[in-house]
């Protein structure tokens, strides 16, 4: 199993002129202690518009610096909007072989199409078409890393025969993957033969089911790229502490609040009735958690929250369900002091990370 | 934490209906029509919402014209408009202004459910290529919407809010939780137009209407159900809930 770390940037009220500051420098020093830990990968989403939730919009920005801080970690470029209106796909392609290129060779990149009306209005953008947008984005952007010349006629978007510059570092390409949230899309992953980069929190069976059904549909690909990224990640919150009383408080109030903002957003669903948005995704699993019966002393199913022998009992239980990478949400809206953050980023590589392949102590 | 309504409570403490208690008895609905518009608004809403609610990100608000042909007094139409919020971690949609087209139904939703109703006259009616409602008082449309172009739609699609309505109970303001049920028979979407909206006749003063969202259209069998929540409208529901049943 391998170990990641997931940002949203999260920025509390009251903003100052320093807030935002904050917060990035923060993750970059959280990043770059990863690093020298043995994690194996960290991923900035892209989001717009979501006041307090996530001031993350130009992921690949965060992530060159990440990459220029560090010397191995991998940088997740996702998720990257795949809808037209958020950002022209030869504009993907050439800022992901820049930042390829500037890493090292270090980059994989995420996909998705938004879930959020706050977001999708904000570009003008209709939720109907976002689903077809993104098909036909993933099925170009390996092309055009690996294509001398690239040209395409498509529903959303076309472009004549033109050398797209420069190509990314990785051969043939950096791995992609799917963001998943709401139920089903992990097969649209594993059709095209895309790894599974699950965002939704806890609940073991019902991942387990949906993991084993992603295995044996990820067998029957049609691959959009050049080979088939069959892993699956999951999104966790960490907060380890030496009293496990004390780790589940903190990171439970982290877990809590993050729950709490993200609930405050105005999804898809909520507003537009569209056949392209069939579920609420991730937020009725959150409002649940934070509201119903998980919400009291216990951690949440599978969080990794508390002392080390719990998380790693969490960690030990994912890694069975067939869970191959766990990306950790370290923070939310710096409700964790930064050195408690590191303390705890520490606690983990050296009594946790151990116990796990592939990784070092 | 995100921004908090600012709703100064006092200003309105004498005006708002005064229910009865909370034992309000349920009311089964069948066969009702719902035509609901979303629409986002200018900033300036918040000193509409009361300070337990947090503001939908972008400010929001629905208009929900409903006819019902049946209920325990008789056929009656509704006409709301409301303003979208998060009741914590739940949407929820504030009650600014109603008018209910009897005087029986007026009476009811004021003292059993806390509905700020109003007399005055509703037309909804189905078009080939619309549904569109009229709402009127003393004469002057107050109210004139439309969803334009209806495409048959799964009722799964849509998604009907709670509502939240500001009532006295017992000698103090508090918030109530009005959560239907919703059996859907027939859906539809469409695009929203507005064509007359008096802010001021329904409460809304400050709203000013920008980017229309959606229309959709739906008949169903619904009810007014017995009231379950109550909510301190100065404290943040976290704390300020209460379970009556």
């Amino acid at each position: 199993m391998k170990f990641g770390l997931f940002y949203e940037l999260s920025v509390p009220r009251p903003w100052t002129r320093d807030s935002e500051r904050i917060v990035y420098e923060n993750a970059l020093e959280q990043v770059k202690l990863a690093d020298e830990l043995g994690f194996d990968q960290v991923w900035a989403v892209e989001h717009h518009f979501l006041e307090e939730y996530s001031h993350c919009p130009a992921p690949e920005l965060f992530l060159t610096a990440c990459a220029m801080l560090t010397k191995r970690i991998r940088v997740g470029f996702g998720i990257v909007v795949c809808v037209p209106q958020f950002n022209h796909p030869i504009k993907i392609a050439e800022r992901t072989a820049v930042l390829d290129i500037l890493s090292g060779g270090r980059v994989e990149v995420g996909t998705g199409r938004s879930a959020t009306w706050t977001e999708l209005a904000g570009f003008n953008a209709s939720p109907d078409i976002t689903k077809k947008s993104w098909d036909e984005f993933v099925r170009c952007l390996p092309k055009m890393w690996t294509s001398e010349k690239f040209e395409f006629q498509g529903e959303f978007w076309s472009m004549p025969r033109r050398t797209i510059l420069p190509k990314v570092y990785q051969r043939p390409h950096p791995p992609m993957w799917v963001a998943v949230t709401t139920p089903g899309t992990e097969l649209d992953a594993a059709d095209r033969g895309l790894g599974s980069l699950g965002l939704t929190f806890g609940q073991f069976a019902e991942q387990e089911k949906r993991i084993a059904e992603y295995r044996r549909r990820v067998q029957l690909c049609e691959p959009v790229g050049e080979f088939v990224n069959d892993q699956v990640s999951t999104v966790n919150f960490l907060f380890c502490h030496e009293d496990d009383a004390a780790g589940l408080k903190t990171g439970r109030r982290m877990a809590d609040y993050f729950n709490y903002l993200a609930t405050q957003l105005i999804s898809v669903r909520e507003t537009y009735p569209s056949k392209s948005y069939p579920s609420l995704g991730l937020l009725p699993q959150l409002r649940r958690q934070a509201t119903g019966p998980d919400a009291g002393e216990q951690a949440g199913e599978g969080l990794c929250l508390g002392g080390p022998e719990r998380i790693t009992r969490a960690l030990k239980r994912w890694e069975s369900v067939g869970v191959d990478r766990v990306n950790f949400l370290l923070n939310t809206a710096e409700t964790i002091p930064q050195a408690e953050v590191l303390a705890s980023l520490r606690l983990f590589g050296r009594e946790v990370m151990p116990a796990f392949n592939g990784t070092k102590g | 934490m995100p921004l908090f309504g600012e709703l100064e409570l006092e200003a309105v403490a004498g005006a708002l209906p005064r229910l009865r208690d909370l034992d309000t008895e349920a009311w089964e609905l069948p066969k009702a029509e719902i035509l609901q518009l979303a629409c986002e608004v200018a900033d300036g809403t918040r000193t509409l919402l009361p300070r337990a609610l947090h503001p939908a990100i972008p400010e929001y608000v629905t208009f929900v014209v409903t006819r019902y042909p049946e209920s325990p007094i008789g056929p009656f139409d509704l006409a709301q408009v409301r303003l979208m919020a998060r009741a914590g971690v739940h949407p929820r949609g504030y009650v600014l202004g109603v008018v209910g087209s009897t005087d029986a139904a007026v009476t009811a939703l004021r003292e059993r459910w806390g509905y700020p109703a109003v007399l005055g006259e509703i037309v909804l009616r189905r078009y080939h290529d619309r549904v569109a409602a009229t709402v009127r008082r003393g004469g002057e449309a107050i109210l004139e919407l439309a969803l334009i172009d209806p495409e048959i739609v799964s009722g799964g699609d849509l998604q009907y809010i709670h509502a939240v309505t500001l009532a006295r109970v017992d000698g103090a303001a508090q918030l109530i939780q009005v959560d239907p049920h919703y059996t859907l028979h027939s859906a539809a979407r469409g695009r929203a137009n507005v064509g007359r909206f008096d802010a001021a006749a329904w409460n809304a003063a400050p709203v000013r209407l920008t980017t229309p969202i959606s229309a959709s259209a739906a008949t169903c069998d619904t009810d007014l159900p017995r009231i379950r929540f109550v909510m301190d409208p100065e404290t943040p529901v976290v704390r300020g809930t209460r379970r009556v049943r």
